[in-house]
């Protein structure tokens, strides 16, 4: 039952994050440090259905979600799967202040809007590819 | 599951009584190894029984100042703890059922603990 | 020497930067209605702007953070979402203020109808976000802007009586003809305009532009604290000439032309033109600052890339971002409004947004895992809980005020 004076829990065994404390709501950076999103929701393997087993294996954080997640966040509602834009926790190097990845924003599905923007209206009006004297 | 599901839900004992909010989830990376990182497990949930708002942060130990801030937040939130994995029940869309004879631990940490 | 040359860069640039069209309007117009009975008002504001400006650039000194992503982490999405709302709305508000100012100050110089300036000062703003380097924006309006110094030069041209300044100033009192609500409401106003929060999402987007680090707080914390109150006292003489000329007559403040009347009557054309010079680069700087702390706030809230130290093509969406409020409040200005009145409400409005910038910043500069050591000291954070105090009051009354005295009439 619940005791009233709490114990500390158990030590951990390798860095200790809070979902709402660490990791949501915190910038995204590629390998070069240029920023990517920001990770507006996270997505964890999937939780046994009805009781879970006393030995069930926790789950684990499958993926940085971000896109149109964040306006369910905000309001409420569900976003299909479909509609979640990813990034693999296995591209993820370290997580302090900010989240770091290991790879280029270039190749993340994540950066297509900038990419968009980039290409189709940065690009064609003059200078945009110089930089500022 | 995606965790803002998650957050917000209520969370009950065994016997259906209203224990409080989820406020947070713990993980802890320390599962197989990956390239980069390892796999982060989820450890525990943090319940707050009284407040839904967030902690803003004072729920670490080595945030303190300003005191008037902090002595207000941890008032809001005092009879917050902590529930591991092991003591879960179900998760389902309306909130979570903890086992009946769970441990409710204290919910605040200081920075990396490792073992 | 290179050192000393820098500093003094820093506070020249600092000073010049601190007056825009908001503060220009607003202590014109209390200087019209209320003498110097609300220079106290300028006081509090300013040791304001110093605090936060300092605690905001130290944070993104240490930890490389700008304020709007702290914003957002600490508070979440939902109170960020509408801090983010209300903050770019007003920068919106400000900007549109800001390039009608540009364009005003080119008619005072050149009698052409504003609104044929407004397209080429909403393109002149949009060219130098574009091309120009972030330092070189910055050094070129602060400095230009110490032509404003003309309204303490005036000050002292038009001989006024000292003895009865200083008396309106130390023992303020609400003049006949005007009544306590509206007192209040421009005591609002005046703080507002003091503490728009687009100078700290500027001052902390802008340490990270000029990569600053730990050895460059000394630097920053010199700027502002010799800077801004300097800046402030160039507010009080704008407030001062129009005590003494504009008051007496019982002129009102409605356009540039009425905040300039006493540098012209005291210093005739010469006095006018380094006044216009000073109010254009004011504006001209403010106009800059306003846009780029709108690309600032939506990037750093959704995490896109940004900063005026990457080319173009490498901050698409910040770059977008702008180039749509400029538009927009070209489109705004088109509409035939008029740009002194858009500045009057958007300070009032900026004091009503206060609550939600500062009190991430509060919470941020005390956490360790950002700041390290450099945590507030307990002066800072004593001082900046009775700000706390003071801008959740102003936030509160701003409204029922304007309501209640019809918005200063």
């Amino acid at each position: 039952m619940r005791s009233h004076r709490l114990t500390t829990p158990p030590p951990a065994a390798g860095q200790v994050l809070d979902a709402q404390l660490s990791l949501l709501d915190r910038q995204v950076l590629d390998r070069t440090g240029v920023p990517v999103t920001t990770v507006d929701d996270i997505e964890v393997s999937d939780v046994p259905e009805g009781a879970i087993p006393v030995d069930a294996a926790p789950p684990v954080i499958t993926a940085i979600v971000t896109g149109p997640v964040l306006a369910t966040r905000i309001f409420g509602g569900r976003l299909p799967e479909s509609r979640y834009i990813r990034i693999p926790w296995s591209d993820v190097s370290s997580v302090e202040t900010v989240v770091r990845l290991g790879v280029d924003g270039e190749a993340l599905d994540a950066s297509w809007t900038e990419r968009w923007v980039r290409d189709h209206i940065i690009r064609r009006i003059p200078g945009g590819r110089h930089d500022p004297e | 599951m995606i965790l803002s599901d998650l957050m917000g839900s209520r969370v009950e004992g065994s016997d259906g009584e209203r224990l409080g909010t989820l406020i947070d989830v713990r993980f802890v990376i320390d599962g197989n190894p990956r390239q980069l990182l390892a796999d982060a497990r989820l450890e525990g949930i943090v319940v707050s029984p009284r407040s839904r708002a967030s902690y803003l942060g004072y729920d670490r130990k080595d945030m303190n100042a300003p005191a008037l801030i902090a002595h207000f937040l941890r008032r809001r939130h005092r009879g917050t703890f902590f529930v591991l994995w092991a003591d879960i029940e179900r998760v389902e869309r309306g909130g979570v059922r903890l086992r009946s004879e769970f441990t409710a631990y204290d919910p605040r940490w200081s920075a990396r603990v490792t073992g | 020497m290179k050192r000393l040359f820098a500093v003094a860069l820093g506070i020249l640039t600092a000073i010049g930067g601190f007056v825009d069209i908001g503060d220009l309007v607003t202590n014109a117009v209390v200087g019209s209605r209320f003498g110097l009975g609300l220079v106290w008002v300028v006081l509090v504001g300013v040791i304001g702007i110093c605090l936060f400006a300092q605690m905001s650039g130290r944070v993104a000194a240490v930890s490389g953070r700008a304020t709007f992503e702290i914003i957002r982490e600490r508070l979440g999405p939902r109170a960020a979402v509408a801090n983010l709302g209300a903050s770019f709305l007003i920068n919106l508000m400000t900007l549109t203020a800001e390039v009608g100012g540009i364009a005003l100050a080119l008619q005072l110089a050149t009698s052409v109808e504003p609104m044929l300036w407004m397209p080429l000062a909403a393109f002149g703003v949009w060219i130098v976000v574009w091309r120009a380097k972030f330092s070189i924006l910055e050094n070129v309006t602060g400095l230009l802007g110490l032509s404003l110094i003309v309204f303490a030069v005036a000050l002292f041209l038009l001989k006024p009586d000292w003895s009865g300044l200083a008396a309106q100033a130390v023992t303020p009192q609400v003049p006949a003809g005007e009544e306590s609500p509206t007192y209040w409401y421009y005591a609002i106003a005046l703080f507002g305009a003091a503490m728009t929060p687009y100078e700290v999402f500027f001052f902390s987007s802008g340490a990270i532009e000029e990569k600053w680090t730990v050895k460059d707080l000394s630097q920053s914390r010199s700027n502002v604290l010799v800077g801004f109150p300097l800046g402030g006292l160039l507010s009080i003489a704008i407030a001062a000439c129009a005590a003494v000329v504009l008051m007496p007559r019982s002129i009102d403040v409605t356009s540039l032309s009425q905040v300039v009347l006493p540098v012209a009557e005291a210093g005739g054309k010469v006095a006018l033109a380094f006044v216009i010079v000073g109010i254009l680069a004011a504006t001209f700087g403010a106009a800059l600052e306003t846009t780029l702390s709108s690309g600032y706030t939506l990037a750093q809230f959704f995490g896109w890339s940004w900063g005026k130290f990457r080319r173009p093509v490498k901050a698409a969406r910040f770059h977008l971002t702008m180039i749509i409020c400029l538009l927009l409040g070209l489109g705004v200005l088109f509409t035939g409004v008029d740009p002194i009145l858009v500045t009057e409400y958007s300070v009032v409005f900026s004091a009503v947004a206060l609550p939600l910038t500062y009190l991430p910043i509060l919470i941020i500069s005390n956490d360790p895992q950002y700041m390290g050591r450099h945590v507030n000291g307990r002066l800072t954070n004593g001082l900046g809980l009775v700000y706390l105090g003071i801008i959740l009051v102003a936030s509160l009354a701003a409204i029922p005020l304007m309501i209640i005295t019809g918005a200063g009439a």
